[in-house]
């Protein structure tokens, strides 16, 4: 089970996302686990495989926005790195970025299943 | 929910739309809301607008994200624009792209939120203070503005008409009044829906005009528009602008629109004087079907500088008996010699310092604004007296018929203060008679046809006076109880002329007959006219031919010559 001790020590900034959920913890944390299901980060993935960075752009932004808000840091940083790098809508080499935000957004769900 | 619903609202909670494709920022962004706000939450612009088309009214704020799938921000802003529901919404964009705000303020977006948002109280303070400015210039609009066409309305188009001369104070303007032909009648006929769509329509031309030439207009009445506008050589331009305008509305239906101008107004004098004249020069040509456009004269201002003094004066001539009452005979014609059956009252009024003033001149104008009432009882009870008089000096009785306004069949006592009239003088009402002309038949039928009934119950006699002049269905003629028709001297004028109006005559007098009433003619002066009139079935005549109405004195020899058979 996702807590608040978990996310700070992986390196959200929990006081940030707190502040944004009015000191809500039970709040945060369902929002959090909502975050673990998104489903831009797959779309993200799967546009970058198919070349297609107009919807690579999109799903970074979309997420980046999400993970902004629950100030998930970790995963956060590639997202909003490869966000820019997209944001032409042209071919852009994100692999390692994605490679990072693929590490980050798996030991945030190990985080979630506890 | 009216912009007052939503203000009152505030008592329990008001509605903000949330538009975000992550339901995580919907539900972090309805959270920091919550206390203030009731959530109404969508996924895409699409989703969006059906909830602005259903509940538009109700919503106060609209926070909308702008990169969305299905359908986007702005796509939403730029199709709101076309949503009556919505257009009183304001819109804050959710955004990290500080490069999309210009676009989206051109778009109508009031305002930014951040994302990531910042502190959930500056967040829930900056909606508020959106909400609140736009309800508050809502109401000022509200306050401000005639809600069909969006123009001023008359307190507020003054006061900005003021601060008008004082930003272009070199600058000459025009007060100009428009006035729609018989509005009421093109409702009637029409539908209301119709008549709100002429006015929507030339309010929308009045707003165009007035921003072309540094104006302001205003909806200052059912059917009055007023202008304020730089000075203008002519309004030829404007006329044929909203006739190209209320043609599109309708090929069918015809639209006169009359304006009337204070051309380059004298800036000393207070805007709602300008704009009296400005009316009274659109009211001058009322009946003046071949101008619309009436500009205001040294001519039309000495005109109503007398109307004036006529109306101020009225009380004190009453009260010093400057009105004296005349009577002319009629005469029964329909046996071998003319006999004397009754006369009519007719007021004359002998100014002292304007001499001779002609009751054509009085009369229209008391009608207008209501003091005909105030003289006609007058009239009414120094007729009643005069019958008295002659009763007690000859001993016979003369009935009399006086005019009762239109304005007169609207005062529920009417039927009350003619009887304590008869009580007053010991007149019976069958010797009084009362002339209602036509024209007062055709408005509020029902109410006048209560009135009419309820005073010929009571004994008087009722003749419908000017008939063939106005309007009058035959069926509103069979539905009216009357005791005679009296037809309009304008059709004996001519009657040697034409052929078509003799025919006329002909078939009055036969609809007469059907009716059961006598029929009176005024206004015959001719030996001519009188045998024809005889050999139609007149029954009575009234003119110059007999005589012109008369002081009382003069009138008793009439019946001093023992001529009368009542």
């Amino acid at each position: 089970m996702l807590t608040i001790d978990a996310l700070r020590a992986w390196g959200a900034n929990v006081d940030e996302g707190l502040t944004r959920c009015c000191g809500n913890e039970a709040f945060y944390l369902r929002l959090a686990g909502m975050a673990a299901q998104d489903g831009n980060f797959a779309r993200l993935e799967e546009a970058l495989g198919a070349e297609d960075y107009s919807a690579a752009f999109e799903a970074a932004h979309a997420l980046k926005g999400v993970l902004a808000n629950l100030a998930l840091t970790p995963w956060l940083a590639p997202v909003s790195e490869m966000t820019e790098l997209l944001r032409g809508r042209q071919k852009a080499d994100c692999a390692a970025l994605l490679s990072e935000a693929r590490r980050q957004r798996d030991a945030f769900v190990a985080l979630c299943k506890g | 929910m009216t912009l007052y619903g939503k203000r009152y609202a505030r008592l329990n909670k008001r509605l903000a739309l949330v538009v975000d494709d992550e339901a995580v920022n919907r539900e972090m962004l309805g959270f920091i809301l919550q206390d203030d706000y009731d959530i109404l939450p969508a996924g895409d612009g699409r989703e969006a607008m059906r909830l602005l088309r259903e509940r538009g009214a109700d919503i106060s704020v609209l926070l909308l994200d702008l990169l969305m799938p299905v359908m986007s921000g702005f796509d939403v802003l730029h199709e709101m624009r076309t949503l009556e529901a919505a257009r009183d919404i304001p819109v804050i964009v959710l955004t990290s792209e500080a490069r999309a705000e210009v676009e989206c303020l051109k778009l109508g977006a009031v305002d930014f939120i951040k994302k990531p948002y910042n502190a959930p109280e500056a967040v829930l303070a900056r909606v508020n203070r959106v909400v609140e400015l736009f309800e508050d210039r809502q109401l000022i609009e509200a306050a401000e503005n005639d809600p069909l066409t969006g123009l001023y309305n008359r307190a507020f188009f003054y006061e900005y008409a003021g601060q008008r001369d004082r930003q272009l104070s070199d600058c000459e303007m025009d007060a100009v009044a428009l006035d729609i032909d018989r509005f009421r009648l093109l409702n009637e006929m029409n539908g209301r829906a119709y008549g709100d769509r002429v006015l929507r329509a030339i309010g929308g031309v009045l707003a165009g005009f007035a921003g072309e030439h540094d104006g302001l207009a205003a909806r200052c009445g059912s059917d009055l528009f007023y202008l304020y506008c730089r000075h203008q050589e002519s309004y030829e331009p404007l006329r044929r602008r909203l006739g190209q305008v209320l043609d599109e509305l309708s090929d069918a239906v015809r639209i006169r629109v009359r304006f009337g101008v204070y051309p380059a107004a004298d800036k000393e004098m207070e805007m709602e004087h300008r704009f009296d004249r400005a009316k009274a020069a659109c009211d001058a040509i009322r009946d003046d079907y071949k101008q619309c456009v009436n500009v205001y004269s040294d001519e039309l201002h000495a005109r109503e500088v007398y109307a004036e003094r006529l109306m101020n004066d009225m009380g004190e001539a009453i009260a010093s008996g400057q009105f004296c009452v005349y009577y002319q005979p009629k005469f029964n014609i329909r046996g071998e010699e003319p006999v004397l059956c009754s006369a009519e009252a007719l007021v004359r009024w002998r100014h002292p310092e304007l001499g001779f003033i002609s009751p054509g001149v009085f009369i229209p104008l008391f009608e207008q604004n209501g003091l005909i009432s105030q003289l006609e009882r007058h009239i009414w009870e120094r007729a009643a007296a005069q019958m008295r008089e002659w009763k007690d000096r000859f001993g016979v009785s003369i009935p009399v018929s006086v005019n009762v306004s239109r304005i007169d069949l609207y005062d529920p006592n009417l039927g009350q203060w003619f009887a304590g009239l008869m009580e007053k003088y010991a007149l019976s009402p069958g010797e009084y008679w009362l002339e209602i002309t036509e024209s007062a038949y055709t408005e509020d039928t029902a109410q006048l046809l209560a009135m009419v009934s309820a005073l010929r119950e009571a004994g008087f006699k009722v003749e419908m006076d000017d008939f063939g002049s106005g309007y009058s269905s035959l069926n509103m003629l069979f539905m009216m109880p009357v005791d005679a028709l009296k037809l309009d001297m304008k059709f004996v004028q001519n009657i040697e002329k034409s052929g078509k109006n003799r025919e006329i005559i002909r078939v009055l007098m036969n609809l007469a007959g059907c009716l059961g009433v006598p029929t009176i003619v005024e206004g015959v002066e001719e030996q001519e006219q009188v045998d024809m009139l005889k050999s139609a079935g007149c029954d009575i005549i009234q003119g110059y031919y007999f005589s012109r109405p008369l002081p009382p004195e003069e009138f008793e020899r009439f019946i001093k010559g023992g001529k009368e058979e009542c």
